[in-house]
C-alpha cells in the first residue's frame, strides 16, 4: 500500500469534518500541472456544495455535503489507486458514494475516474 | 386466544383502490413530468452560473469553459426524454443526451477568427471543415461531451459540477412535486368516478 494512501484518508477525513466546501490536491503529484509529465497519476478530493439530503438516509432528515474524488492517470489500471480510493470512501463515507464516470480523454490519452461521495453536514 | 377482527366498508375501499389503479398509470406519468420539470429548470439556472474565461490553451493550469461553450449549453434543449414504461414503473431522464451537436471554432484565439457555432447539427459528428485543404478549425462537437467536460472536469478543464449540484439540491423539491401531482390526479379521478364533488 503506497504511503500516499495515508494522505488520501487524511484528506477525506479533513473534508468530512469540515463545514464548508474545500479542495485538497492529493500528493500523488505535488504540483498538478508542472510535474504532470513526470507523474503517471494525480488527483484531487473536493467537498463541493451543500446537497439536499443524504442519499443513504431514507427518512431524508440528514443534511449532506457532496464532493468528488478525481483520479487522472496515464495507466488504465490507475497505478492501483482506484481500489485504494474505493476503500477510503467505504471507510469514511458510510456507503454514500459511487463511481460517477470512467473515461479516456482522447486529447491527451489520460484516463479519468470520478467518484461522488456524500457526508453528513 | 384467538382474536376476531371485523371491519366494515372494506368492499368500498377495495373498489376505490381498484378505481385509483386505473387512474394511476396516467397520474404516474403526469407526476413524473412535474418532477422532471423541476430538475430541468434547475439545470437551466445552473448553466447560467457557469464561470467562463476567454479560450486559451491550457499551459500551466486548467482552463475554464469559454463563453462560447457556455452559450452552447444555455441554448441547448435540456429536454425531458420520452417516457419509458417498464412493468409498473415509468422512467425518464433530463439532460443533454438528445441535444445533438454544436458547430464550434476552437482555434479563434490563435487565428483571430470569431467563434461560430450552430445548434442541432444534423445529429451527426463531422470532421473539421476545410477550405482548399486548409482546416478552418470549425468542428462539430457533441453537446453532451461539452456538458460532461464542464460538469466532471478534465485534465485540462476546471470542474464545475453544475448539473450534479442542480440535481442534488433539488431532489427533494422534485419528489414533492411528483407527490403533489400524483395525489391531485388520483383525488380528481376518484371524485369523478364517485359522482364528483
Amino acid at each position: 500500500m503506497p504511503e500516499e494512501y495515508t494522505s488520501l484518508v487524511a484528506a477525506l477525513k479533513a473534508l468530512t469534518q469540515g463545514e464548508a466546501p474545500n479542495t485538497v490536491t492529493l500528493p500523488m503529484c505535488e504540483n498538478e500541472w508542472d510535474t504532470r509529465p513526470d507523474a503517471d497519476s494525480w488527483g484531487t478530493v473536493a467537498l463541493e456544495f451543500e446537497a439536499d439530503a443524504l442519499h443513504g438516509d431514507n427518512l431524508k432528515q440528514a443534511e449532506a455535503y457532496e464532493g468528488s474524488v478525481d483520479l487522472f492517470s496515464y495507466k488504465k489500471d490507475g497505478d492501483g489507486w482506484p481500489a485504494l480510493i474505493r476503500k477510503a470512501l467505504t471507510d469514511n463515507c458510510e456507503g454514500c458514494w459511487s463511481l460517477n464516470s470512467f473515461q479516456r480523454e482522447r486529447e491527451n490519452n489520460v484516463f479519468h475516474w470520478e467518484w461522488i461521495f456524500q457526508v453528513e453536514g | 386466544m384467538p382474536y376476531n377482527i371485523s371491519t366494515e366498508g372494506m368492499e368500498e375501499l377495495e373498489q376505490m383502490l381498484r378505481q385509483a389503479g386505473d387512474a394511476a398509470q396516467g397520474a404516474a406519468s403526469a407526476g413524473l413530468y412535474e418532477g422532471a420539470k423541476v430538475i430541468a429548470d434547475a439545470v437551466s439556472g445552473a448553466v447560467r452560473g457557469i464561470a467562463t474565461s476567454p479560450f486559451k490553451y491550457a499551459k500551466g493550469g486548467k482552463r475554464q469553459p469559454s463563453p462560447e461553450e457556455k452559450a452552447i449549453l444555455e441554448a441547448a434543449p435540456k429536454g425531458v426524454a420520452k417516457f419509458k414504461k417498464s412493468g409498473g414503473s415509468v422512467d425518464t431522464s433530463v439532460g443533454f443526451s438528445q441535444s445533438g451537436y454544436a458547430r464550434i471554432t476552437w482555434n479563434h484565439a490563435r487565428s483571430g477568427m470569431r467563434t461560430k457555432y450552430k445548434m442541432g447539427y444534423g445529429g451527426r459528428a463531422t470532421a473539421s471543415t476545410s477550405t482548399e485543404g486548409k482546416s478552418t478549425g470549425i468542428s462539430a462537437k457533441p453537446i453532451p461531451v461539452i456538458a460532461n467536460a464542464i460538469n466532471s472536469g478534465t485534465s485540462f478543464m476546471e470542474k464545475q459540477p453544475f448539473f450534479r449540484k442542480a440535481v442534488s439540491q433539488n431532489r427533494g423539491k422534485a419528489q414533492k412535486a411528483i407527490e403533489d401531482k400524483l395525489l391531485k390526479m388520483i383525488e380528481a379521478s376518484m371524485n369523478k368516478k364517485n359522482g364528483g364533488t
